[in-house]
């Protein structure tokens, strides 16, 4: 098997951060104060990463994403632990690391402001001494993959911000580095330019085999780009497989939803909180696992998250029918997202 | 109600101004490197006069005159003018003409917390220190009410001034341009870098007439000049009252009339 | 792999940039212009304080009004590398304090060139033409000498002059690494660059050696203008401009990247 491209071993980061007081008072005291706390953002991360995959880095806001991302592009130094780069230990030689990778961060632009794209890449071709050839290249394989006429000669400040990321993509991958970081590349883009940032991503990646790690909150993405997912909370490693592994690893989820109301009665918080409350106490008392299901409502539905390695739907509806009469019933697949959401908010593992 | 309102801008204001950690240290590092600049200048300057006394003024005159024309000029500094321009660039300025206050009292009010600040921090204690170090070579009477009164106007009239400078950047697009020469404009003919006194005469009726002298030159004579008559004081208030009322209503029409233009032009 | 990259690497890449910068700035045709008049603009009415002063004064500490425009034109010119070609400064503290200064990080070459060399500014020249005519104009008026050498010499000590002014510039930016409101040291810099526009004899020993080995703002306009203002008069200080003005210029440089280097691109 060949060996990874990218490997962090048991790396961590800690930050001082000054305690900062509010109002008046406060902000006269921090002129003065050496009232510091340690946090640690990153802790203990280790994996591997292979030549041509692409990853989904996920995690909560504040999770520690970008301080790895930013570990393994050479911007910061981890406080323990050491990651390889393509060979390189980043942290040591940034120059060198930068001219392997690419990196884009899905709302700012590194291409020049005032500049059309054609001239950003003229000057990138410069930097990173990409051979004519190679830079031709390259330029004939966007060409048949995007219109770039229609992107090229426009200054970068006047472009849309789908058609901004779509260059700043593409500036990316300009010299072939081994490794392209990818930071919410979607982020605030419609769902046509979703899809069609999503294509170029997978083309790139199938023409160069280019590693990509992607940062994400937009499950589409996940769902269309990667194999593998890291998922990563309060600095800890959650997962790290496949993404058909997530919802074997969680536990196997559907959605259960059902009408307990005829069309005639009014279905209004109360009454639905109230439903909730009668379902949980009928489940709770025929099921002694108590994670085996969550129940909420929706609108006028009760919904009920169901385990099926703990309990089955036949025996959930038949204690709810014991008790009530239900006018309708959808069973669903839980999503990724779901399954995401729910290993965020800590409710399994 | 509206009190109320503004206050608690104005405490934002001081709040914003008082978190800068280092910065009050350096300012003042700076204002002090600045008189001890203008000391030695103006030192090497009147040795080579060949009297003592020039234009009305003695060494010392000017230094005082100078001390608290350059801690004026600081106090009042503003930013009114790089505010609005981004806003306009950015389009920004939609937004802030929803707010249930005019935008005119909008930035004067954002503004001002800094201003109180910079006065407390500043001014005051330059004040203080000339009084000791000058050894009482300026009376205190009626002359400070009067310079507390007029310091007020020039707070407000440099206010005029800047935001009117801050609606240009509607026409023009760009703001280091037009800012720099406000400052220096307002910089040299309020008499804040060489007195008044000092200009030459066709130069000095000129200047009097403009609306910068009133933002440090009326100020500074009403509180250096305790021999004054009431009648002189009002003399000398006539001129900046009659700016501070032309401007009330210059800058607020300038402003509307070059709104409804962005709004023509769709921004 | 080595990639050694050369002082031609790095001119090639800036003349490419500037080339850019240059002919987008023109598209802004308003606010070139505005800020070129603000620029000479603001050049005059420094002037015009010195006028005003010698309207009604002889001199000041034995320095005419002629000897007092040739100092202020030249730390005008020595303050142009600095305005044209380091004035990204100026913006660096809104970068890194909304984050976006990371985005310099990721390229394979050196950090502070490529931050400075996303900005020229136009308006330098500007100032620069004013100098030059202040410098002009009182040279004529002062009857100096012209030798052979004058020229060349003038452009040496202009250039080593700069130096300085750009070591402070780079200097007083680089605190907004460490500091939240790092705004007041830039104007500090301001400041202090006034001290260059005067015969540093009119201050007092102390000032004097403070101004020139702490804080060496003599170096931007006294000491290198004395072997054209005062010929016989010239001091050991003169000659030492450009190896001080190089040694500044590293120690900045230095400051400068330490700080880069330690930006976790969180702003603070």
């Amino acid at each position: 098997m060949a060996s990874p491209i990218i490997q962090l071993k048991n790396v961590t980061k800690e930050f001082k951060v000054l305690n900062r007081h509010e109002g008046l008072a406060g902000s006269i005291k921090d002129l003065f104060s050496q009232d510091y706390k340690i946090i640690r953002a990153v802790d203990n991360v280790s994996m591997d990463i292979m030549p041509g995959e692409i990853v989904g880095y996920l995690g909560p806001n504040g999770a520690g994403k970008s301080t790895t991302i930013k570990m393994m592009t050479g911007i910061l130094k981890p406080s323990e632990g050491t990651i390889m780069c393509n060979g390189v230990v980043p942290y040591d030689k940034r120059t060198q690391n930068a001219q392997n990778i690419g990196v884009v961060f899905g709302q700012r632009s590194q291409l020049w402001w005032a500049l059309p794209a054609i001239e950003s890449f003229n000057i990138l071709r410069d930097i990173y001494q990409i051979e004519e050839k190679k830079y031709k290249d390259m330029m004939n394989l966007y060409g048949s993959i995007v219109d770039m006429d229609a992107l090229m000669h426009k200054p970068v400040r006047q472009m849309s911000l789908g058609q901004r990321t779509l260059c700043d993509i593409l500036a990316s991958f300009l010299h072939d580095p081994a490794v392209v970081f990818l930071d919410e590349p979607t982020i605030g883009l419609d769902v046509a330019m979703k899809s069609k940032i999503r294509e170029l991503i997978k083309m790139l990646n199938k023409e160069r085999n280019t590693t990509i790690i992607l940062t994400t909150h937009d499950m589409g993405d996940v769902d269309a780009l990667c194999q593998r997912i890291v998922i990563i909370d309060k600095g800890k490693m959650l997962f790290d497989d496949g993404i058909d592994k997530l919802t074997e690893t969680f536990g196997a989820y559907r959605t259960l939803s059902l009408s307990l109301l005829s069309k005639k009665e009014k279905a209004d918080e109360a009454r639905m909180n109230e439903l909730v409350q009668k379902v949980t106490d009928v489940l709770g008392s025929n099921i002694s696992d108590k994670n085996a299901f969550t129940v909420s409502s929706r609108d006028d539905q009760i919904e009920i998250l169901l385990d099926e390695k703990k309990t089955n739907v036949m025996k959930v509806l038949n204690y709810i029918q014991d008790e009530s009469r239900i006018y309708d019933m959808h069973l669903n697949e839980i999503s990724t997202e779901s399954v995401i959401k729910k290993i965020y908010e800590g409710g399994l593992s | 109600m509206s009190i109320k309102k503004y206050s608690s801008m104005i405490r934002a204001g001081i709040l914003d101004a008082l978190q800068f950690r280092l910065a009050l240290i350096v300012t003042t590092v700076g204002n002090l490197l600045y008189l001890l600049l203008i000391y030695h200048l103006w030192k090497a300057v009147f040795a080579s006069a060949d009297s003592p006394v020039v234009n009305g003024m003695t060494f010392s005159d000017t230094m005082i005159y100078l001390v608290f024309a350059s801690s004026l000029m600081n106090f009042m500094e503003m930013w009114v003018v790089w505010f609005m321009g981004r806003s306009i660039q950015s389009g920004e300025i939609a937004c802030d003409l929803l707010r249930p206050i005019s935008y005119r009292s909008w930035r004067f009010f954002d503004g001002i917390g800094e201003n109180i600040v910079k006065f407390v921090t500043t001014f005051l204690p330059t004040a203080i220190v000339v009084f000791i170090v000058s050894k009482g070579a300026i009376k205190l009477g009626s002359n400070l009410l009067f310079f507390v009164f007029s310091a007020g106007l020039s707070l407000v009239i440099n206010f005029y001034i800047n935001f009117m400078v801050g609606t240009i950047c509607m026409y023009t697009d760009t703001i280091w341009g037009i800012n720099i020469m406000k400052v220096v404009i307002v910089e040299l003919f309020s008499g804040a870098t060489v007195p008044i006194a000092f200009f030459p005469d066709s130069i000095k009726q000129i200047v009097l007439l403009l609306p910068f002298q009133t933002i440090v030159n009326t100020p500074l004579q009403l509180l250096l000049h305790p021999e004054f008559s009431l009648m002189e004081r009002f003399t000398m208030l006539a001129p900046q009252i009659t700016w501070f009322v032309i401007l009330f209503f210059v800058s607020d029409w300038f402003f509307n009339i070059s709104l409804r233009r962005i709004t023509v032009n769709g921004g | 792999m080595n990639m050694k990259k050369g002082i031609l690497f790095y001119l090639r890449i800036y003349r490419k940039i500037v080339v850019q910068d240059i002919k987008s700035k023109m598209s802004y045709r308003a606010d070139f212009i505005i800020s070129m008049i603000g620029m000479i603009f603001t050049n005059i009415c420094g002037a015009l304080g010195f006028w005003l002063i010698f309207q009604r004064f002889p001199s000041i500490d034995g320095w005419n009004y002629n000897e007092m425009m040739f100092l202020y034109g030249f730390s005008l010119i020595s303050a142009t590398p600095a305005q044209c070609l380091f004035d990204n400064n100026w913006n660096l503290r809104i970068v890194v304090y909304d984050g976006s200064f990371i985005k310099y990080c990721f390229r394979p070459i050196n950090l502070f060139f490529y931050y400075m060399s996303e900005v020229f500014d136009v308006k330098g020249l500007g100032q620069f033409l004013f100098g030059i005519i202040a410098v002009a104009y009182s040279w004529n008026k002062l009857s100096l000498p012209f030798h052979w050498y004058s020229l060349p010499l003038f452009i040496f000590m202009a250039l080593s002059a700069s130096l300085f002014v750009i070591a402070l510039l780079n200097l007083a930016s680089a605190t907004c690494f460490w500091l939240v409101h790092s705004f007041f040291a830039l104007q500090l810099s301001n400041t202090l660059r006034d001290f260059a526009k005067y015969p540093i004899t009119i201050f007092g020993l102390t000032i004097r050696n403070l101004l020139t080995f702490v804080i060496p703002v003599a170096f931007m306009a006294f000491y290198p203008s004395m072997p054209f203002l005062r010929e016989t008069q010239v001091q050991w200080q003169t000659y030492l401009t450009p190896v001080f003005g190089i040694f500044f210029l590293y120690i900045s440089y230095k400051v400068w990247m330490k700080g880069a280097l330690a930006y976790d691109g969180t702003g603070n």
